[in-house]
């Protein structure tokens, strides 16, 4: 119970370091981005003064104040929700976030959990039929699309479901529906604009996984405990599943972290693509608006997400393997 | 051939069994044209230099064959059966019910992730679905106890949780699990330090006085087999060139090869001063000498040796010996 603790205590120690790094890596650097958000209001022709009020009320701190009085009262407003205001939105950065969070959560982990978990059985299927039709065409398939730029692909989709064949909406996360009435035909809605999103994910990310776990398959196929399961006389189901498995999926769980843990840095393409709005979608428009407070809270939620993973992961991975269960 | 020999059954019965590998240079013959009885209630010591197939062999009694071998040939007879001409189903409830192996790196044996106990749980479970767990916990606890092992502080452990030779002694606890008829033992106790493999040794035998359960027992150590075996087979080359019981070995060998071997051994027979290495190495399993496997190694190789393989050849009622000079040379 005790390292749980620890390592509570150490993710938000690496969470601290990392928004501390990243305040102060901004701040102090020449043509900074407080910098350059004081000569765009000067550039509407705003004075001086009124600039850095403007400033001042888009940020949780006063630019001109002292370096560590900036520090405190950004901490202070992490801590207490407030991100400053975004000034391409003109809205609370804390509610935009809290708006493009869930459409995100929503997408990616779905989409992570069909490909992990497709990843698993083909992966394990191919290493078991070595050189079968079966393991050619998903190697084939694996290595070229692990290269594929998403939003290559995603194009292809939306051209043939949305375009040719009608099946499915091209972008938006909902349409024809109240968003404020949580009824069946939203939810119908919600799910038939996020299939094209979730399959662009899957089909360009599956691969990974199964490239990973073919081989991880394969390095446990040779383990000395497989064959001894087969010498005492253990059913197939039972090897493949408590055995094999079990022991090949557990270098993945490592990976899955980190592709939970990137969720919102990763969607970048697709959710720009299908006009998707997550984070993602806000990141590259912050980006192009040069929206300082909304690219520092985004990145805040990025690291908190990282780090949150990587914790999930320790716990988990101590759970499956008992080689790393400290108690 | 489940005729009688000097009044004893056969148990097990090979008859020209032959195993190759494909390997880089060409076909390996880990095991060539190999012919073996052992009997029901013996222990068979099976003896030979590193290399020269014993645990192949060993391996292929209960079919299990690495994925580039196959078994090119033979019959190995159990029971009345032939176990390679069994179906995949039959094959899977006869492994460890009938015949059980501790592998050479038996320590490896072990699932990471699962405790002592649910290994015995799953072996059990896969020959007999109504096992009770109770059951299965006091026999598992039982056979801790017979290889000298604290039940309680072994079977709730995760296998990195024991040490090399826990390991050992727990993996010969589960090949007993079922009783099998036949034990094979394939070199025990190569992970031991020498005190606790005089240890484990010991407690074998009482096991052996205790259950009279018949065994192959696989080394290259002829002091073991001096403690724990009735008969012995030397095998050379993926041949046996020698059986006989423990006594004939040691003091009336007749293959070259088995008392070049024990010329290499201290403490046996002879002082050290007489100790010698083999001469020469093994014969190249991928291109095997013509003839007798050992005559480039033999001191008393004539002209039809590298020409002609010897049989094996019944001496006595429990002796073979494969030589074209074993009776002048004794
Ligand atoms: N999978 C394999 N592929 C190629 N060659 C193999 C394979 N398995 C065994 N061999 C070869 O078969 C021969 C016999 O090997 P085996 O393991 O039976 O020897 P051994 O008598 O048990 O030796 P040791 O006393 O060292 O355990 C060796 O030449 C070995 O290299
Ligand atoms: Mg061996």
């Amino acid at each position: 119970m005790r390292w749980i603790f620890r390592k509570a205590a150490l993710s938000l120690f690496t969470l601290f370091c990392a928004i501390t790094i990243n305040f102060f890596l901004y701040r102090m650097m020449p043509g900074n981005p407080v910098d350059m958000m004081i000569q765009q209001f000067l550039a509407l022709g705003y004075s001086y003064e009124e600039a850095l009020t403007r400033v001042s009320m888009a940020l949780s701190f006063v630019p001109t104040a002292p370096l560590h009085e900036q520090y405190v009262s950004f901490l202070k407003g992490v801590l207490t929700g407030n991100l400053g205001y975004s000034i391409w939105l003109a809205t609370p950065v804390a509610t935009i976030l809290g708006y493009g969070i869930p459409w995100t959560v929503f997408s990616v982990s779905i989409s992570l959990v069909i490909s992990f978990l497709l990843g698993i059985v083909l992966g394990m299927h191919m290493a078991y039929r070595r050189g079968s039709i079966i393991d050619k065409v998903l190697s084939f398939y694996s290595s070229i699309t692990t290269a594929m730029p998403q939003n290559i692909l995603g194009f292809f989709m939306i051209w043939v479901f949305a375009i040719q064949l009608k099946w499915l909406p091209a972008s938006g996360p909902y349409s024809g529906v109240d968003p404020r009435v949580f009824n069946l035909d939203f939810v119908i809605s919600v799910l038939r604009h996020a299939v094209l999103p979730i399959l662009t994910y899957v089909l360009t990310t599956v691969g990974g996984w199964i490239l990973t776990m073919k081989s991880s398959t394969i390095s446990v196929l040779g383990e000395y405990y497989v064959t001894a399961a087969e010498a005492r006389g253990l059913k197939d189901r039972r090897i493949v599943t408590a055995y094999v498995g079990r022991n090949a999926m557990l270098p993945l769980f490592t990976r899955f972290a980190i592709a939970l843990g990137f969720m919102f840095g990763g969607v970048l393409l697709i959710e720009n693509l299908f006009l998707y709005p997550g984070i993602g979608r806000f990141l590259n428009q912050a980006v192009y608006a040069r929206d300082y407070p909304l690219i520092s809270g985004l990145f805040l939620i990025t690291a908190v997400a990282v780090v949150a993973a990587n914790f999930m992961a320790d716990l988990l991975y101590s759970r499956l393997d008992p080689r790393i269960r400290f108690e | 051939m489940s005729s009688a020999a000097g009044g004893k059954e056969v148990l097990l019965s090979i008859r020209g069994l032959t195993v190759e590998f494909r390997v880089p240079r060409g076909i390996l013959r880990a095991v060539d044209n190999l012919d073996l009885d052992v009997y029901s209630d013996e222990v068979l010591g099976l003896v030979g230099e590193s290399g020269c197939g014993k645990s192949v062999l060993a391996h292929t009694i209960l079919r299990i064959v690495d994925p580039n071998g196959r078994i090119a040939s033979g019959k190995i007879i159990f029971g009345g059966r032939d176990i390679l001409s069994m179906s995949k189903e039959e094959l899977r409830r006869f492994r460890w019910k009938e015949i059980a192996i501790v592998f050479q790196g038996a320590f490896n044996s072990f699932n990471p992730v699962m405790r002592i106990f649910e290994h015995m749980v799953d072996t059990t479970l896969a020959h007999d679905e109504n096992a009770k767990k109770d059951e299965i916990l006091k026999r598992s606890k039982e056979l801790m106890r017979m290889v000298r092992l604290d039940p309680e502080a072994v079977l709730e452990r995760y296998p990195h949780e024991l040490s090399g030779g826990m390991k050992q002694r727990a993996v010969a606890a589960m090949a007993m699990l079922l009783d099998p008829k036949l034990l094979i033992l394939d070199e025990p106790f190569s992970a031991l330090d020498v005190l606790t493999q005089k240890f484990f040794l010991k407690t074998l035998v009482d096991i052996r006085r205790e259950t009279k359960k018949s065994m192959i027992f696989i080394t290259h150590d002829l002091a073991q087999v001096a403690e724990i075996a009735d008969r012995v087979a030397v095998m050379y080359g993926g041949v046996i060139v020698e059986a006989a019981s423990v006594e004939d070995i040691f003091y009336r060998p007749r293959h070259p090869y088995t008392r070049a071997l024990l010329k290499a051994v201290p403490s046996i027979v002879g002082s050290v001063d007489e100790l010698k290495p083999l001469p020469g190495p093994l014969p190249d399993p991928v291109n095997p000498p013509p003839g007798c496997e050992f005559h480039p190694r033999c001191p008393h190789r004539v002209e039809i040796c590298s020409r002609v393989r010897p049989n094996l050849e019944r001496v006595d009622d429990v002796s073979l010996v494969a030589c074209h000079r074993w009776r002048e040379l004794n």
